[in-house]
């Protein structure tokens, strides 16, 4: 990989097209565009990733080329149907455009609560969006596709909730991808304030299974003291798909977040998720699943870094592998000399269902504080012969048993979705993919 | 893997209970009615010496012999373990001790603190004196007499290493020396080159022992010696649990205690080896214990380490046979001037072997703890497992706890399953506990006892409330 | 009917003061809601009064029904008839609340009495069904893997079963949603009459919604600056602790 800085992409993502998004958003705040030319200069100036990056050991370096992906222009016609549930609201983007949206509740409306997309938003609340955006940068090795998602960002759902408030039902955003070589750059921003409470789902579709994608998102996840935050992301872009994804999670005092990540889809997919826990009481539930087979590789980094004593954080990341697939899982947890009383806890486990299938796993822990209580783990375990010949025995065809035994070892993540329609509404992903295998 | 580099330093309070008597002079109170003594250091005369009052047949004193000049040759293993080790005087250890001359002292001698354990633990007055060194003999012969009767009924052998490996060679030859080869470590060949006492016991095919066979029915002064040498062999489907130990602290006036353990389980055997070890705290307690596992087999070790100043004991098992089953249960204590360096070692040398290996272990005041542990799954083999999960407690912060867990595992078709936690009673939980009207005491043995708790309950009803009880008396004092 | 009276407390950490001459009487059957900025001093008033070691009371006194209890463990203090409901309560791991309580309610018998395991359970089981707590639960670590939800309702659960004179309550609202806050104050509520008396200390008014309190005081650097009825908390809410620093800057 060249590490020359100033790459411009041969088609596509370049100065010009650059200039043009710029351009075309002229009536946005200036902090804005600034924002995004600041960002566009920073992802030419940083390298790509090379092999003396620890941050990317076991990455497949080659996968990630850049060339040759264009920004959608039309709206996608087609747009894939998705699990219904109850839910407080929604939006639907495709193709970097909002193409369906449901009026949030006059209630809710009444008390404060926002939920308008990127550009709206950027008008009508801008000082609420410079506050928050990109507060808690990135920084686990995907700077410079975070800095690709600043510059060229357009769409993403900005969800803002007052003092208080509390939102029983799930707001749900998806976002879809549609036409071969095209690239999305989705920004979704959630800020809860004192004691309020909402559950935001998003589901990131490729309208196509044959297409080549390229995307790099980012959420940036605040959750004000006392408020309670549950996320789900829902990722299933096409197999052809090079996907990066960065999550930041800030926790103020006595606030709890639970993120919960189902990977299905991408060739080559960069999850990474930083929790902050910055005063005493804060708590995050890292949660992901991923079902990968063929040739995928999903690569998961993840940080826990705890400011302030009286602090917990859980990790639970599974993954289940078939065919050649390979997953890597970096985990870390850093604990600052005075956040005393930390309970932190990080779990890995894989579960290898064919011979050539591959799991790295690193966990790993940096204490500074000297009364805290942490543990790390990590498994890899194949399917036991045992079950598997007994769901066989009951007639139970092999591809369906993998399924069972999958949904065996990713119950006790789904069971944190306490709204059943939530944990049904995976269960019923999981099971598409199986049923194409 | 990291080295321990520090000695441990003798802090000055540890109470000494031979105080005031001076080994090298044996300044004991002695029977008349003995010949010979074989003095102290270790040379090949006294391996002779030892030999010949035993009558042993040539091939065993060539054994020895061998075993001698092992160990002669064999460094300190200085460069991984503690430098403490630099403090065992060899050439003033008495390496062989017949009957009577075992050294006593009157119960007026006895440290009041002993007295007091004994007193809170409930040992009956007739064990104590023998516990304290007192008398040289405890008078259960009935016991043990009983015991052997009903057993050997089953065809079983239940007999010393002399009396074993003379009156039976044709069975324990077999294995002897063969689990633990005398050049193991330079302990196991001072072991093999002197040792004295201890258990030997066979169970023929398809018997299932009932009882509990136990050490403590073996009571001479020679069981309670420096170098015993145990060896069972279970054959093919036989089941034997045996004892060893006891929750009361036991005197001694010799530093070292080096044993040799040496299990053998053949195909379906299940062999379950249990001990509790509270030796006194100026003792250095370097034991090998490993067990061979035959085809569907079973070897568990559940093992608890209280007392002695320097503990270090990595029970192990090879995994030989195809689907056989091993298991180290461990729970270690270290307090003031303890050093307990624990853990297990598990060789998985067979296909669809499981091996298990649980420790917990306590740290309080200078106490210290090390864990290690080794599991091996060579890349050739298919469907083995381990799960290793050590734990640790500390309970103030001047307690240190090390592990260095060591797990390779090749090929894809082997699982392992790696967990290490590290936990603090910390003031602020005994505060917590003491807000809801518990002493400070109560509060201690209350987490402290949450801690151990599933592993005390592997162990038999008598001794885990013995164990409970003992924990709590060393617990006591040791906030703040 | 029983009383505390907490006289001009001035409590340290190390070198560092906290609480400046606090003064307040706590009456058996009265509610008070004490409330104040973050760092104001009211934690380390209820874990000094409760006897944390790390608090030194370097002036002032606490008096339990006209004795002073500065000298007592805190395991006295406890068994006197004072709780203290963490902030953040700890874990014990491998000890069940079923045995934890009965430690705890067995402490308090005389020598020789014997606890009745079956009126214990049957009493533990009707309040761990009045504040939602899944009877499960009895076996489970004390707060081990708990939500925060969950450890503030067990805190609750403890105050139950254990029925001391005076309650003091440490922001036992913060990090609930408004379900979770709803049992929690039914069972404190369900506790009130003439032989209870409780301090809650929070940081938000919405608590005082459930639980109405009979006195609201303000807290600001380390001592009472104001005192009144629970309009005073809706007015403190509605213009926030820099009226408060203004107010008495003005003074």
């Amino acid at each position: 990989m060249s590490a020359l800085p100033n790459i411009t992409l041969s088609t596509g993502l370049n100065s010009e097209r650059f200039a043009m998004h710029l351009s075309q958003r002229a009536a946005l705040p200036d902090w804005w565009l600034e924002t995004k030319k600041t960002a566009w200069n920073q992802f030419n100036a940083l390298p790509m990733p090379t092999r003396n990056d620890e941050r990317w050991r076991f990455s497949n370096l080659k996968g990630l080329d850049l060339d040759g992906y264009v920004l959608p222009e039309e709206p996608a016609v087609h747009v894939p149907h998705l699990p219904d549930f109850e839910h407080a609201a929604e939006m639907t983007f495709s193709n970097r455009q909002v193409v369906d949206r449901s009026t949030l509740p006059a209630e809710l409306a009444a008390k404060g609560v926002i939920f308008a997309p990127l550009t709206e938003a950027l008008r009508d609340h801008g000082d609420l969006v410079r506050r928050y955006f990109q507060k808690y940068p990135a920084n686990l090795g995907s700077e410079k596709f975070v800095a690709l998602n600043t510059a060229f960002t357009a769409t993403g759902a900005v969800l803002f909730v007052p003092k208080g408030v509390e939102i029983e039902k799930p707001i749900v955003v998806q976002h879809t991808l549609a036409g071969d070589h095209k690239s999305a750059f989705p920004h979704t921003l959630v800020i809860l304030e004192d004691n309020a409470k909402a559950t935001l789902v998003e589901y990131f579709v490729s309208a196509s299974a044959q297409e080549a994608h390229l995307v790099s998102g980012v959420n940036d996840l605040h959750a004000g003291p006392g408020s309670q935050l549950t996320y789900v992301g829902v990722q299933n872009w096409s197999e052809k798909t090079l996907a990066f994804q960065t999550n930041s999670i800030a926790v103020e005092r006595d606030a709890r977040v639970l993120s919960v990540n189902l990977h299905l889809g991408g060739q080559q997919v960069r999850h990474e998720s930083h929790s902050r826990m910055l005063a005493p009481g804060a708590h995050s539930d890292m949660c992901s699943l991923t079902v990968a087979h063929g040739k995928q590789e999903f690569d998961q980094r993840t940080l826990q870094t705890h400011a302030a004593p009286h602090t917990s954080s859980n990790l639970l990341y599974k993954n289940a592998l078939i065919n050649q697939a390979h997953t890597i899982f970096s985990g870390l947890i850093v604990v600052d000399p005075d956040a005393q009383k930390t309970d932190a806890y990080q779990s890995n486990r894989n579960l290898l269902l064919s011979e050539e299938a591959s799991a790295d796993s690193l966990p790993g822990l940096e204490i500074q504080a000297n009364d805290v209580k942490c543990t790390h783990g990590a498994t890899s375990a194949t399917i036991d012969p045992e079950q598997l010949y007994y769901l066989k025995s009951r007639g139970i065809p092999a591809h369906q048993s993998y399924e069972l035994l999958v949904f065996g070892f990713f119950e006790s993540v789904l069971d944190k979705l306490i709204d059943q329609n939530l944990h049904d509404a995976l269960g019923n992903f999981i099971q598409d993919k199986f049923k194409k295998l | 893997m990291p080295e321990i580099s520090e000695t441990l330093e003798t802090p000055d309070f540890i109470e000494n209970p031979v105080a005031g008597i001076d080994q090298s002079r044996g300044d004991f109170t002695y029977d008349v009615d003995y010949e010979f003594d074989a003095g102290t250091g270790l040379t090949e005369q006294t391996v002779r010496y030892i030999s010949s009052v035993k009558k042993e047949a040539d091939w065993l004193l060539e054994f020895r012999l061998n075993a001698l000049k092992k160990f002669q040759s064999m460094p300190l293993p200085t460069h991984w373990a503690t430098k403490d080790l630099e403090n065992i005087n060899f050439d003033k250890i008495r390496y062989y001790l017949a009957q009577g001359q075992k050294p006593k002292r009157t119960w007026d001698e006895v440290p009041d603190d002993i007295k007091e354990t004994f007193e809170r633990l409930g040992i009956p007055e007739q064990e104590r004196k023998f516990l304290a060194g007192v008398e040289a003999q405890f008078d259960s012969e009935a016991a043990y007499s009983n015991i052997k009767d009903i057993v050997s009924k089953q065809g079983v052998i239940f007999a010393n290493s002399t009396e074993a490996l003379r009156e039976h060679p044709e069975i324990f030859r077999k294995f002897f020396g063969k689990v633990i080869p005398t050049g193991d470590n330079k302990f196991a060949a001072l072991n093999s080159a002197v040792f004295s006492g201890g258990s030997f016991i066979y169970v023929p095919p398809g018997v299932k022992v009932a009882q509990p066979l136990q050490a403590y029915f073996r009571i001479n002064a020679e069981n309670f010696g420096q170098f015993e040498r145990t060896l069972i062999i279970c054959d093919e489907g036989s089941e034997v649990t045996y004892m060893e130990g006891c929750t009361a602290p036991k005197f001694s006036t010799s530093t070292l205690h080096s044993a040799v353990v040496e299990l053998v389980a053949l195909k379906g055997a299940k062999i379950q080896y249990i001990t509790v070890q509270n030796w006194a705290n100026n003792v250095f307690n370097l034991v090998t214990k490993r067990g061979v596992a035959h085809e569907e087999a079973e070897i568990k070790w559940i093992d608890c380490n209280i007392g002695s100043r320097l503990t270090m004991k990595y029970p192990g098992v090879v995994l030989k046979g195809r689907k056989a089953r091993g298991e180290v249960i461990s729970i270690a204590l270290a307090n003031d001037g303890q050093h307990q360096d624990t853990g297990a070692k598990m060789i998985h040398a067979a296909d669809e072997t499981t091996s298990n290996v649980i420790s917990k272990s306590i740290s309080v005041g200078q106490g210290r703890s090390t864990y290690r542990g080794l599991v091996h799954i060579p890349k050739h083999l298919k469907g083995c497992k381990n799960n290793t999960e050590c734990d640790a407690l500390l309970i103030n912060t001047n307690s240190r706890t090390d592990t260095y867990p060591a797990i390779t595992v090749r090929g894809d078709k082997n699982a392992t399953q790696h967990e290490a936690s590290v936990s603090k009673v910390s003031e602020d939980l005994i505060f917590y506990m003491q807000q809801r009207g518990l002493t400070e005491a109560q509060a201690m043995s209350l987490s402290v006892n949450g801690f151990i708790n599933d592993l005390a309950s592997q162990f038999p009803m008598e001794y885990s409330v013995e164990l409970k009880r003992l924990i709590d008396l060393e617990m006591e004092g040791s906030v703040g | 009917m029983s009383k505390l009276e907490i006289k001009d407390l001035h409590i340290a950490i190390g070198e560092k003061k906290i609480v400046r001459g606090f003064s307040l009487t706590l009456n058996s059957g009265e509610i008070h809601a004490v409330m104040g900025p973050n760092g104001t001093g009211k934690s380390t008033l209820a874990k000094a009064i409760a006897g944390h070691p790390d608090y030194s009371i370097t002036d002032g006194d606490v008096l339990l029904d006209g004795q002073s209890i500065l000298a007592m463990e805190p395991d006295e203090r406890a068994r006197a008839g004072i709780f203290l409901a963490f902030q953040y309560p700890s874990e014990i791991p491998g000890v069940s609340i079923a045995n934890f309580l009965r430690a705890a309610v067995q402490a308090r018998m005389g020598e020789g009495e014997e606890l009745d395991a079956t009126g214990y359970y049957k009493r533990l089981y009707s309040k761990m069904d009045s504040l939602k707590i899944d009877r499960k639960f009895t076996s489970r670590s004390v707060n081990e893997g708990f939500s925060g939800g969950e450890k503030k309702r067990c805190e609750i659960l403890q105050m139950a079963m254990l029925e001391p004179k005076f309650a003091l309550m440490d922001e036992t609202d913060s990090g609930l949603d408004i379900d979770a806050l709803r049992i929690v104050s039914e069972g404190v509520n369900a506790m009130r009459g003439e032989n209870f008396g409780a301090l809650m200390i929070t940081h938000y008014q919405r608590l005082l919604d459930y639980i109405v309190p009979d006195y609201v005081h303000v807290m600001y650097d380390g001592r009472i600056v104001k005192s009144g009825d629970k309009s005073l908390a809706l007015e403190l809410e509605a213009k926030g602790y820099d009226w408060v620093k203004n107010e008495l800057a003005s003074a």
